[in-house]
C-alpha cells in the first residue's frame, strides 16, 4: 500500500478526497496537509481559502479493491481553518457539533440505516441505462441475476471495511435492492453512509452494472428511500414521545436536507409507501416515523422514513439529531400513532390531528426550511446558505429545463 | 344577691369586650398585611388552641391551619348535616371530634363557604365563639374582596360554566370576555388527587402536587385552569384540536411519574375526561372526576386514567345507565373496527367475536374462519391498534365482551 485517500464531503455530500503517499500520513495525522478550499462547492469564502484537512484516525480503512494493482486506504477527515478551528461550512464538523449540543437531552443516541438503490445494465457505449436484468420484487432470490451477485460482493467488501451489514435483499422494484446496516454511533452512521454509496457504485462496476441512489430513477416503480432508524437507550418512554413529536414538528423544515434534489419529490407521492403526511405510526409502512413494538428486550427504535440517499449524510444526520433534541427539550408530544394507511387521510381529519404535508417541490422545502429556525441553528448560517444557494440555483435550472412529458403533452395539443 | 351576682359579671363582660375588639383589631392588621384567609386562620387556631379549616362553597381549601401532629378530614362537605343551611353553626359528625363545629362564611346573602374549627381534647367552643365568629366574618370580607377582583371575577366564570350555568356558547363567550379571560375552542378536563396525604402536611403536599401537574400539562395552546375541588384539583387544559387533546391525555398519564422526577414522595390518582368543546367542558370534568374514582377503585390508584380507555367501568360504576348509553359504549368499541372492515373488507369484528365465542382459542378460531393461525394473530394485533384495546388485559376483555354482548342483543 502506498496512497491513502484524505476524504471529506462537500455541502451537498459528494464525496471529495486528497492522495497521499503513506510516508506523509504522520504529517496528516498532525493537521499539516491543506487542500484549496475556494475549488469546493459550499466552501468559498475569500479569506479562508486554505482549509486543514484533520484525518479522523477511527475511520482508516482500507479499500477492498486495487487501482492499477495498488492498494490504497480512505481515512475520513474534518476540515479546519489555518488556525485549527473546526471550519464551519465541514458538514462533519456540523454533525459533531450538534450531537455534543444534543448530549444534554440524548445521552444515548446510535443510528442505524437501510438505504436502497437500484442496479441497472450498462447500454451498448458503456453508460448507465435504467434497464435491470432481473424482473424481482421483494426478498426474491434469483441465483443467476448479476444484481444479486454485485449486491452480495457490496456486502462482503462492506465488512471487510469494518462496516457489518445486518441484512441485504430485493426490494419491491425491478434491480431495486436494500442494504441494512446495524446501528452505531450517529457520526459512525453518517460515515458509513458515504462509504457504502461509493462501495456500492465502485463494485456495481465491477460487475457491469450502474448503481444510483437517485431518489426516484423511473416513474412506474418504487423509488428508494433511506430509512434511518435512532436508537435512543433504555429512556423514560415519554421521553421517546418527545423526541418523535420534535421529528414531526420540524419534518417541512429538515425535508429540504433529506431530500435534497429535484428528484427527491418524485418519490414523496402517496405510491409505494413514501410519506407524504407528518404522522406517526406503530406499523404503518407510509408513515413519515414509525415506531415499532420492542422486539427482543430493546427498547423501541424511532425510525424516519422519509429521507434518501442523495442527501449529505452528515447533514441529514444533523437536522434529524436537532430534530430529536428539540422535541426532548421542549417536551413536544406527538398526538395519538395512527394505524392504517396514511394515504387515505381526509383534509379534516388532518386540520383535526395537526397533520402536514410534506413539501411537495424542492422549492418548498427550501422555504420550510427557511422559516425552521431550530433546523436552521443546526447547519450554521455557513452551510444554511450555501446549501440554499446551490439549491435555489439547481431548482431554478429545472424550472427553466423543458421535460419530455411536456412534450408529449403539449406539443401536439397547442 | 342579684346585685351580688351583677357586679362581678359586668366587668367580666367588659372584659370580654374588650378581649373581643382586642382580637377584632389584631384580624384587622393580619388582613391589611395581605396575608389573607391563610393568615387569618392561622392568627385563630393560636388564639383558640384549635386546627382550623377554611373552604369556600366549592369545597376548595382556602387555608388549614393549626393542625399540629392532629390529622383533620380534608373537607367537611360530607361532615355536614343534611339541613345545613349555611345560616348557623353546626356540629360536625366528625368521628373522634365530637366538639368540631363548623361555622358559615357569610357577607350579607351571600354564602362563601364554612370555617371548620377541630379543638384539642375536650375543650368546648362556646367560650371562644366570639372569636371565631369575628374570624368568619373578616374571611368573609376578604372573599367577598377577592370575588370583586380580577382573580375571583375569573374564577367566578369557570365556576358558572361548570355549574353548567351559560345557556349558550356566545353567553359564556360574552362574559369571559368581560372579566378578561381568553376561551379556547375545547378543553381537556384532568382531575387530580394526593392519596392517602397526611392531613398535617396536605397543604404543602397539594400545592406540590398542583406545581407538578401544571408542569407537566403545560400547555402551548393556552394558560391550563386550575380548579380546586375538596382534596383535589381539576385542569382544564386548552385543546382547540383533537390532536391538543391527545396530548393533553398523554401528559396527564405521565403526572406520577412527573411526581417521581420531581422527587416528590407522594402517590396521585387521577383521570382525564374526554374532548369537550367549551360550553361542555362539564362534562369533561364529571368524567375526569368519575375515572379518578375508577382508577382508585379497579386499578388501585397510582396512575391518571384517560376515561376513554376505561371501556366498560364508566357504565358499572354510574348508577342509572340506560340502555342508550350501553349502546353508545357498544358502539364506541365496535365501531372503528366496522369502519375498518367496511373500508378494507376484512373480517376484524367477525374474528373478535368468533375468538370469545371459542374461549380465546387460536386455533379454533383459525378453523372456525378457515385462516391460518397467524392470521388470527395478526387480526386480532391490528384490532388491539385501530380499537385502542389490549386484548391481553382482562379489563380491555371485559369491555369487549360487554361490547359484543350489547351489540348482539341489540341485533
Amino acid at each position: 500500500m502506498r496512497w491513502v485517500r484524505l476524504a471529506f464531503v462537500d455541502v451537498l455530500g459528494i464525496e471529495k478526497s486528497v492522495s497521499i503517499p503513506v510516508s506523509e500520513l504522520d504529517r496528516a495525522l498532525a493537521g499539516n496537509v491543506t487542500f484549496d478550499g475556494g475549488s469546493i462547492d459550499g466552501f468559498v469564502r475569500g479569506e479562508e481559502i486554505d482549509m486543514v484537512l484533520r484525518p479522523d484516525a477511527a475511520t482508516f480503512t482500507v479499500l477492498p479493491w486495487t487501482t492499477d494493482g495498488q492498494v490504497e486506504a480512505r481515512v475520513l477527515c474534518d476540515i479546519e481553518t489555518p488556525d485549527g478551528t473546526p471550519f464551519e461550512g465541514d458538514p462533519r464538523s456540523t454533525l459533531k457539533r450538534v450531537l455534543e449540543d444534543a448530549g444534554d437531552v440524548l445521552q444515548t443516541l446510535r443510528a442505524g440505516l437501510e438505504v436502497e438503490f437500484y442496479l441497472f445494465a450498462l447500454d451498448a457505449d458503456g453508460m448507465p441505462s435504467t434497464r435491470t436484468s432481473d424482473a424481482g420484487s421483494y426478498f426474491d432470490f434469483s441465483a443467476s441475476d448479476r444484481g444479486e451477485e454485485a449486491r452480495l460482493a457490496t456486502s462482503v467488501a462492506l465488512e471487510a471495511m469494518g462496516i457489518p451489514v445486518s441484512s441485504a435483499h430485493h426490494e419491491h422494484g425491478a434491480g431495486q435492492h436494500e442494504l441494512d446496516l446495524a446501528a452505531a454511533t450517529v457520526l459512525a452512521t453518517a460515515d458509513r453512509l458515504v462509504t457504502v454509496r461509493g462501495v456500492v457504485k465502485r463494485i456495481a462496476e465491477r460487475y457491469g452494472l450502474h448503481a444510483t441512489f437517485m431518489p426516484k430513477p423511473l416513474e412506474a416503480q418504487a423509488g428508494s428511500g433511506l430509512h434511518i432508524y435512532f436508537a435512543l437507550g433504555e429512556i423514560d418512554e415519554v421521553v421517546r414521545l418527545h423526541a418523535v413529536a420534535g421529528l414531526l414538528e420540524h419534518a417541512a423544515g429538515f425535508t429540504a436536507i433529506c431530500n435534497p434534489t429535484v428528484n427527491s419529490y418524485k418519490r414523496l407521492v402517496a405510491a409505494w409507501d413514501a410519506p407524504v403526511y407528518t404522522v406517526w405510526s406503530h406499523h404503518s409502512a407510509n408513515a413519515l416515523v414509525r415506531v415499532p413494538p420492542a422486539f427482543g428486550g430493546e427498547p423501541p427504535l424511532i425510525e424516519v422514513r422519509s429521507p434518501d440517499a442523495a442527501c449529505n449524510p452528515y447533514l441529514a444526520m444533523a437536522v434529524l439529531v436537532e430534530a430529536l433534541a428539540d422535541g426532548v427539550r421542549t417536551r413536544s408530544l406527538p398526538g395519538d400513532p395512527f394505524t392504517g394507511s396514511t394515504y387515505e387521510l381526509g383534509d379534516r381529519f388532518r386540520a383535526e390531528h395537526g397533520i402536514r404535508q410534506l413539501p411537495k417541490s424542492l422549492r418548498q422545502a427550501l422555504a420550510a426550511l427557511e422559516e425552521d429556525l431550530v433546523i436552521r441553528g443546526a447547519l450554521g448560517d455557513h452551510i444554511y446558505h450555501a446549501f440554499r444557494d446551490a439549491k435555489l440555483a439547481e431548482y431554478e435550472r429545472y424550472r427553466r429545463a423543458v421535460h419530455p412529458w411536456e412534450r408529449e403533452a403539449y406539443l401536439r395539443t397547442f | 344577691m342579684q346585685d351580688d351576682i351583677a357586679v362581678p359579671v359586668r366587668p367580666l363582660r367588659r372584659d370580654r369586650s374588650e378581649a373581643l375588639l382586642a382580637f377584632a383589631e389584631a384580624l384587622a392588621r393580619v388582613a391589611a398585611s395581605g396575608g389573607g384567609a391563610q393568615a387569618l386562620a392561622g392568627h385563630l387556631a393560636a388564639a383558640i388552641d384549635a386546627a382550623v379549616l377554611v373552604e369556600d362553597a366549592q369545597w376548595r381549601h382556602l387555608a388549614v391551619a393549626g393542625t399540629g401532629e392532629r390529622a383533620i378530614p380534608p373537607s367537611v362537605r360530607d361532615l355536614l348535616p343534611k339541613d345545613a343551611d349555611g345560616e348557623e353553626s353546626v356540629a360536625l359528625a366528625s368521628p373522634g371530634m365530637p366538639r368540631a363545629r363548623a361555622y358559615p362564611l357569610r357577607a350579607g346573602e351571600a354564602r362563601l363557604g364554612w370555617l371548620s374549627v377541630f379543638p384539642t381534647g375536650t375543650r368546648s367552643l362556646e367560650e371562644r365563639t366570639g372569636l371565631i365568629r369575628l374570624t368568619a366574618l373578616q374571611i368573609a370580607v376578604e372573599l367577598s374582596r377577592d370575588a370583586g377582583g380580577g382573580r375571583g371575577r375569573r374564577r367566578g366564570f369557570w365556576d358558572r360554566l361548570l355549574a353548567r350555568a351559560y345557556e349558550d356558547p356566545l353567553e359564556a363567550r360574552e362574559d369571559a370576555q368581560a372579566r378578561g379571560i381568553a376561551l379556547a375552542p375545547g378543553y381537556v378536563a384532568v382531575a387530580v388527587e394526593g392519596e392517602g396525604l397526611d392531613e398535617t402536611v396536605a397543604a404543602q403536599r397539594n400545592a406540590e402536587i398542583r406545581r407538578v401537574c401544571l408542569d407537566t400539562l403545560g400547555s402551548r395552546t393556552g394558560d391550563v385552569v386550575v380548579v380546586e375541588r375538596g382534596g383535589g384539583f381539576f385542569f382544564l387544559v386548552p385543546a382547540p384540536l383533537e390532536v391538543d387533546a391527545a396530548n393533553a391525555r398523554t401528559a396527564a398519564t405521565m403526572i406520577p411519574r412527573g411526581m417521581h422526577r420531581a422527587g416528590l414522595d407522594v402517590k396521585v390518582v387521577g383521570g382525564v375526561g374526554r374532548h369537550a368543546e367549551m360550553i361542555g367542558v362539564a362534562r369533561s370534568v364529571d368524567e375526569a372526576h368519575e375515572a379518578m374514582i375508577i382508577a382508585r377503585r379497579m386499578f388501585g390508584g397510582g396512575r391518571v386514567i384517560p376515561y376513554d380507555d376505561l371501556g366498560v367501568y364508566p357504565l358499572l360504576h354510574r348508577t342509572g345507565a340506560t340502555r342508550e348509553d350501553w349502546r353508545t359504549f357498544a358502539t364506541r368499541v365496535l365501531d372503528p373496527l366496522r369502519a375498518y372492515d367496511d373500508k378494507h373488507q376484512t373480517e376484524l369484528v367477525r374474528t373478535l367475536k368468533l375468538f370469545f365465542d371459542v374461549g380465546q382459542n387460536i386455533k379454533e378460531a383459525a378453523a372456525k374462519l378457515n385462516v391460518h393461525r397467524h392470521t388470527v394473530f395478526y387480526r386480532l394485533r391490528q384490532i388491539g391498534e385501530i380499537g385502542r384495546l389490549d386484548l391481553d388485559s382482562p379489563h380491555d376483555q371485559l369491555t369487549v365482551r360487554a361490547a359484543l354482548a350489547v351489540d348482539e342483543l341489540d341485533g
